[in-house]
């Protein structure tokens, strides 16, 4: 199912909790809890075994690309690109949402870097991995959020597959969290409305390294038909216990040495479950 | 001057694209709901595997096309042009991508040309909102066979291209092969008091305009890169005449006139006057009746050039 075992992967994604945490508090500024409840699907994709991707040549024809729609969660992009070897993690500490660095406030296109697209504005990025899909043999994956579903453009992607084209090569992560910048998400119905538009629809615990694993083997195994891959999941999942699943931290950073211990002490609770 | 018959913009660029598609075998089409009126259609009759449409869905469209052309197709994306509005921040994110992509915008139903469907109908601002996004080049094609040029140029370099037509049948006036090259503006008349700069088939409409004023009266240019603009020919032409007028069926903000005046009045500033639309919204009616209104045909630049030459 992965590339390797699943305590390798918790133990990464323990780690890559610990640089978010660390480059937010840092560079105080950065999505902090948005990166930390989608650790273990973006983790689960470029570890899949079947996902293919070449850290010194990103711009590899023949890779599997994953996308990234909902751009502020970049910094998490960031921090697993250089867990893969796109880049040394330092490079990203000492440039983050600096001028010039290809580390930008939300992602900047770099295939040498490993980001397939430039994002920021919610809605679009999904249709560009929807019709790259369209244009390529290849698995694309593309991470949405559920904030990112109340914008129309994206509600209407659920008809791609119905009214314009399917692609079976296509899934699409959403990152059930149920909260956005200033409310809460419910998205009702939507996971039948995708599957009435001829979507393969499955639902997982967005934390479980298992039920991902599962779940991505389903989705390429469908022929016929694209992926749409509910992914409940906590904002800011292991970090501050406190924040984790609650509104008003949308973008904001550790602010000073006592959050940025609760945040800390969170990720070692976390560790110890 | 002699014409070889009559033929929409976007009829030309509809056949144009039928050439093309048996030249690059990774050519796609997108339209969104238009692709009669666009004439996308006939692409997709000879190329069905190549040809996409989301429906009635302008921002599902561009999104889409920028992502085909990120995975390394040659895009065009077809829509009347009023209906773009609805996918301007979808137009961005596909700049925001880099240039190192093929990717088309073609524009089919612009200016008061449009006629009877009304101001709802008119895009009288595509120019402006085209200018206004970094990285895409504008072009306005004067006429059918230009446009099978300009295709052949924008298909061969990667970059990114908003291409404007528009629905009327129009006078084909250029030789053929017809001259496009990327960002060069085209000296079509000799003159000596005043300069008309025009794009589109208004470009038709100047030389005319020319005619009628007499030999040695007007230097003409046509302007079939709108951005990146040819400065240095527009400036030579200023400093000879002395006046400039620009003509476009357009609002007067942020198309031809402006762009124009930008270059003038920081390198040789010079009088100007405009033949484009005030800023307001349109009527319904024929489209050579809608030029005379709103002032935007031949008559109105012979009268206009008569008056500020003096
Ligand atoms: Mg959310």
């Amino acid at each position: 199912m992965f590339k390797i075992p699943i305590e390798e992967l918790t133990k990464k994604a323990y780690n890559i909790r610990k640089n978010l945490i660390e480059l937010m508090y840092r560079s105080g500024s950065g999505h902090l809890d948005t990166s930390l409840s989608l650790v273990e699907i973006w983790i689960s994709t470029v570890y899949s075994d079947f996902f293919k991707f070449d850290p010194n040549n990103g711009a590899w024809e023949e890779r599997d690309r994953i996308f990234l729609s909902e751009g502020h969660a970049c910094p998490l992009q960031y921090c697993v690109n250089a867990e893969l070897g796109y880049y040394p993690i330092d490079d990203l500490f000492n440039t983050f949402r600096q001028p010039e660095s290809p580390f930008q406030g939300h992602t900047k296109r770099s295939l040498k870097h490993g980001f397939e697209n430039s994002n920021g504005s919610l809605s679009i990025g999904l249709w560009h991995a929807y019709g790259h899909a369209l244009a390529t043999d290849r698995y694309v994956f593309c991470v949405a959020g559920d904030g990112e579903f109340q914008e129309p453009s994206s509600q209407s992607l659920l008809f791609a597959p119905f009214n314009m084209k399917p692609a079976p090569n296509f899934t699409l992560l959403l990152n059930y969290n149920r909260l956005a910048q200033d409310n809460m998400v419910d998205l009702g119905p939507i996971a039948d409305v995708a599957a009435l538009y001829n979507w393969q629809v499955l639902q997982v615990d967005g934390h479980s390294f298992q039920a991902l694993g599962e779940a991505f083997q389903q989705a390429i195994k469908d022929t016929e038909r694209p992926s749409f891959i509910v992914c409940n999941t906590t904002k800011g999942k292991g970090g501050a216990i406190e924040f984790a699943g609650k509104l008003g931290h949308h973008g904001v950073p550790p602010k000073g040495e006592e959050e940025y211990k609760a945040y800390l002490a969170g990720l070692e609770a976390g560790r110890q479950k | 001057m002699e014409t070889y018959g009559n033929e929409s913009l976007r009829e030309a660029f509809g056949k144009a694209l039928i050439d093309a598609g048996k030249i690059w075998n990774n050519l796609v089409v997108l339209d969104a709901g238009t692709k009669n009126s666009t004439y996308s259609q006939k692409f997709q009759e000879v190329f069905p595997d190549r040809f996409y449409t989301p429906g009635i869905n302008e921002p599902g469209m561009v999104g889409a096309a920028t992502g085909m052309a990120m995975a390394g197709k040659r895009v065009v994306a077809c829509d009347m042009s009023v209906f773009l509005h609805h996918a301007y921040a979808q137009i961005r994110a596909a700049a925001r991508q880099g240039s190192d992509m093929h990717m088309i915008i073609a524009a089919t139903h612009t200016g008061v040309a449009v006629g009877p469907d009304g101001g709802s109908a008119h895009d009288l601002t595509d120019l402006a909102r085209m200018r206004l996004v970094a990285g895409f080049n504008v072009i306005t094609p004067w006429d059918g066979r230009q446009i099978r040029s300009v295709l052949q140029v924008i298909l061969e370099e990667k970059g990114l291209y908003y291409v404007r037509l528009n629905r009327p049948k129009v006078p084909l006036f250029l030789p053929e092969p017809a001259p496009f090259e990327l960002g060069k503006a085209y000296k079509l008349s000799e003159g000596e008091r005043v300069t008309i700069i025009a794009v589109g088939d208004k470009v038709y409409n100047a030389l005319i305009a020319s005619e009628e004023l007499g030999k040695g009266f007007a230097d003409v240019i046509g302007v079939s890169t709108l951005e990146p603009l040819d400065s240095d020919t527009i400036i030579a032409s200023a400093k000879k005449t002395g006046k400039v007028i620009t003509v476009e069926d357009h609002l007067y903000i942020g198309g031809l006139f402006e762009a124009v005046a930008g270059v003038l009045v920081q390198h040789h500033p010079t009088p100007m006057r405009r033949i484009a639309l005030d800023r307001i919204f349109t009527t319904s009616g024929d489209p050579d009746e809608l030029a005379e209104i709103y002032g935007v045909n031949t008559a109105a630049i012979v009268r206009m050039c008569k008056e500020f030459v003096g």
